[in-house]
């Protein structure tokens, strides 16, 4: 396996970093939590580069890059705790519309993405019903804990039908859509209310070929949301470091002491470790092979090992002055903790890896 | 970044599997297993010759040390084969791994002829003497001394922990040649024949049982050693310490990355025999394993993409330690799974294969206590996080 970056996708890393720095520092996801600044400068900045429409496939108006491209910027963005709804649109919205709808529909759809327009996926299948009506479908039912789904113009909605489970495309301003308290402040949480909701049938999918691609669009939504809590896990590791290297006590750097080293390495080698996992996840994807299952949840799973150190010795490394509202510390924590809480924690994607090779285990058993 | 090999490496990997298939000895005829790291059974010493004349032995090495001038990638499945299939290329793994590429790398022409090759022939076999009892992780610290005396060394002291030393015929010893200088500076290496005159060894049993015999105490006293066994320049000695332990250290996440897929394959398959499958704290350290497994073998393909473009991969350290430590995790979750059937030795944690005197062999609970090997051997858990702190994340000492 060639497993490293290229030199196309280290330069992107590169800039994606620079961008970061500069548009996204933590004065604007502090101004973003205290007072709801708006992001719109930091939103245009990523529709000029051009990284919505990273995995648009080039003949819908995208770069065709692939999930690789796509999660070294999302690491990059979570490193900054980016408060726009990029992570929303790219992971959770995108491949529902590029996997699962068709013709006309499908393509206006992904040229409006790759443009800039947000979009949010509304994946509750076990709580929104649609029915066939006339000329097209309604949808009934809510679904909590939505990312962005006050800020789509375009919500994919994942519900169940007659034909099973389906895609449907509405737009933003046809649902209720209520903002949840969260202690991830820049993070848009929703609870979406549906209301007899009508979608044309054009703007719809359904049948077994769409529930497995529905399926498939969710490993690109939990790799994404490895990748930002490495990105956020990594921010945490970058201000200890550079606290316990500057702040002095008994004479030295706290830095030089055995017992802090100790557990710096431990966050360290957490990340390199989600790392890993979460570019191998994005492998899977890129090359559709047919691991991207389990490796979609492993990504999830080490991502959520990160950022649960990360916390833990995040707060404690920096002593007193990390216990402070005023720390930049807590902002990368919360969005660590969010990615954490959200798609399922690392012990529920444990759980699903295990499963998954396990079974692999009895089916190999077996063949003897 | 691709999920395969480029196709030219593939096709080596395939040559090399082929020839495994036509060469690899027959379980009858390998039943002798060898009692320490530095004894060969008669029948190991054919298969490692019959691998070096072939040019499959080191593949890296040129045709004359038993090699194809393979390149790294190639190296790598090479390895990657060898440890799939669960095959020791040599049944002295230190003579192989640290102590020929250190005499490849600081000997003379005599040097390699008269020791190099037949190590690598298995005509003999070498230990490693760097420990002293009060010289462990500070290596540099060690006492025992050589004396130059026209042309030959006087040698005194002690070396302890030497695996394999009662088996070996040459021991590749570390040893301070001026008292004087700086702790670093003033080391030397010999290459000391076991059959020296005033050369002692002592085996002594490890945690696994008195008659698991494979670290020894060796004690030299007024050895004469003569002085065209000096290995690399005289007083020179760190340079070649940390070139030896590095090139152990560049491959060693390979074996331990196999060591984490047969734990999850046979940790998985105690845990359905347990019934387990759907346990939710068996299935949630299962899932751990299965997330070491696969981080520690990405982290080494990406130190080995690195080395290939001639970058130096500074995060390697923490393969020894992720990997070491996963592997004693995971072991000991096995081992709990058991119970009273974890307390008996015979119960054991694989079945016996060719070719393969590892630890598979073993009970679990003998399998827990030999993973302290990896996070004590080769610097300790403690020391590598101390490395990794100064060296990678550069926080002061």
């Amino acid at each position: 396996m060639d497993f490293q970056l290229t030199d196309e996708q280290v330069e992107l890393q590169r800039i994606a970093r620079e961008v970061a720095e500069r548009e996204c520092p933590p004065s604007l996801v502090r101004a973003v939590v205290e007072e709801d600044a708006d992001v719109d400068a930091l939103g245009k900045t990523l529709v000029d580069l051009e990284w919505h429409g990273l995995t648009v496939p080039a003949e819908d108006g995208g770069s065709g890059a692939t999930a690789v491209e796509l999660v070294v910027v999302l690491e990059e963005l979570g490193w900054a705790a980016d408060p726009t709804p990029f992570l929303a649109t790219t992971t959770q919205h995108l491949p529902l519309v590029r996997d699962c709808l068709q013709g006309a529909v499908r393509a206006q759809r992904l040229a409006a993405i790759a443009a800039g327009s947000p979009g949010a996926a509304v994946h509750s299948p076990g709580t929104i019903a649609a029915r066939a009506d006339g000329d097209g479908w309604v949808l009934d039912g809510s679904a909590p804990h939505v990312l962005d789904g006050d800020r789509a113009d375009q919500l994919a909605i994942v519900a169940t039908s007659d034909d099973g489970v389906g895609v449907f495309l509405a737009p933003g301003d046809k649902a209720t859509v209520v903002r949840e308290p969260s202690v991830d402040g820049s993070l848009h949480l929703t609870t979406v209310h549906l209301d007899g909701v009508r979608v044309p049938w054009e703007r719809a999918a359904t049948g077994p070929a769409v529930a497995a691609a529905v399926e498939r669009a969710h490993e690109e939504a939990v790799t994404g949301l490895a990748a930002v809590m490495v990105g956020a896990s990594q921010r945490i590791l970058d201000l200890v470091l550079d606290h316990v290297r500057q702040r002095h006590q008994f004479g030295v750097p706290i830095g030089s002491f055995q017992a802090v080293k100790h557990m710096a390495v431990d966050l360290y080698t957490a990340i390199e470790r989600a790392r890993a996992v979460v570019h191998f996840a994005a492998l899977t994807i890129a090359e559709d092979d047919d691991r991207r299952r389990l490796a979609a949840s492993i990504a999830k799973a080490a991502a959520g090992d990160a950022q649960r150190i990360a916390a833990q010795h995040g707060i404690q490394l920096f002593g007193g002055l990390g216990y402070t509202w005023e720390n930049d510390l807590q902002l990368y924590l919360r969005r660590a903790k969010a990615g954490e809480m959200l798609l399922g924690t690392a012990h529920e994607h444990r759980l699903a890896a295990s499963r998954l090779v396990l079974s692999d285990l009895t089916t190999t058993e077996a063949a003897r | 970044m691709k999920l395969a090999f480029d196709e030219r490496t593939e096709a080596f990997r395939r040559e090399f599997d082929a020839w495994l298939d036509a060469n690899a000895p027959a379980p009858e005829e390998t039943t002798e297993r060898p009692r320490s790291t530095a004894h060969i059974p008669e029948w190991a010493r054919r298969w490692q010759r019959k691998m070096f004349d072939a040019g499959w032995l080191v593949p890296g090495y040129p045709p004359a040390f038993g090699g194809r001038d393979a390149s790294l990638l190639e190296q790598f499945v090479h390895r990657e084969e060898l440890a799939r299939r669960g095959i020791y290329a040599s049944f002295n793994p230190q003579g192989l791994s640290i102590i020929v590429p250190s005499i490849l790398g600081f000997g003379t022409e005599e040097q390699k002829e008269r020791w190099a090759r037949p190590i690598l022939r298995a005509e003999i076999t070498a230990a490693l003497g760097m420990s002293e009892p009060d010289a462990g992780s500070d290596l540099a610290g060690l006492r025992t001394s050589a004396v130059l005396d026209g042309d030959r060394f006087i040698v005194n002291g002690q070396k302890v922990w030497t695996s394999g030393a009662h088996d070996a015929d040459v021991i590749l010893t570390f040893v301070r040649t001026d008292p004087d200088a700086p702790k670093h500076k003033g080391i030397s290496v010999l290459l000391i024949p076991t059959d020296t005159p005033g050369v002692t060894r002592r085996p002594f049993g490890s945690i696994q049982g008195k008659v698991d015999c494979d670290f020894n105490e060796v004690f030299f006293d007024d050895a004469v050693v003569p002085a065209e066994n000096l290995l690399g320049a005289l007083h020179e000695g760190w340079r070649v310490a940390t070139g030896s332990l590095g090139h152990e250290r560049a491959m060693l996440w390979l074996e331990y990355s196999e060591r984490l897929q047969e734990l999850v394959d046979r940790g998985g398959q105690v845990l359905l025999d347990h019934g387990l499958g759907d346990d939710a704290h068996a299935l949630d350290w299962f899932g751990r394993l299965v997330t070491d497994s696969h981080a520690l073998r990405l982290l080494g393909y990406r130190t080995l993409a690195k080395t290939e473009k001639g970058l130096v991969p500074t995060e390697q350290s923490i393969l020894k330690l992720l990997g070491s430590e996963a592997i004693q995790r995971s072991t000991l979750d096995v081992l709990e799974v058991l119970g009273p059937d974890g307390l008996d030795p015979t119960v054991r944690s694989a079945p016996a294969e060719p070719l393969n005197l590892d630890v598979w062999t073993e009970g679990w609970f003998d399998l827990y206590l030999r993973t302290f090997s990896m996070t004590i051997a080769g610097g300790t858990s403690q020391i590598q996080r101390n490395i990794v702190a100064e060296h990678v994340l550069g926080l002061p000492r």
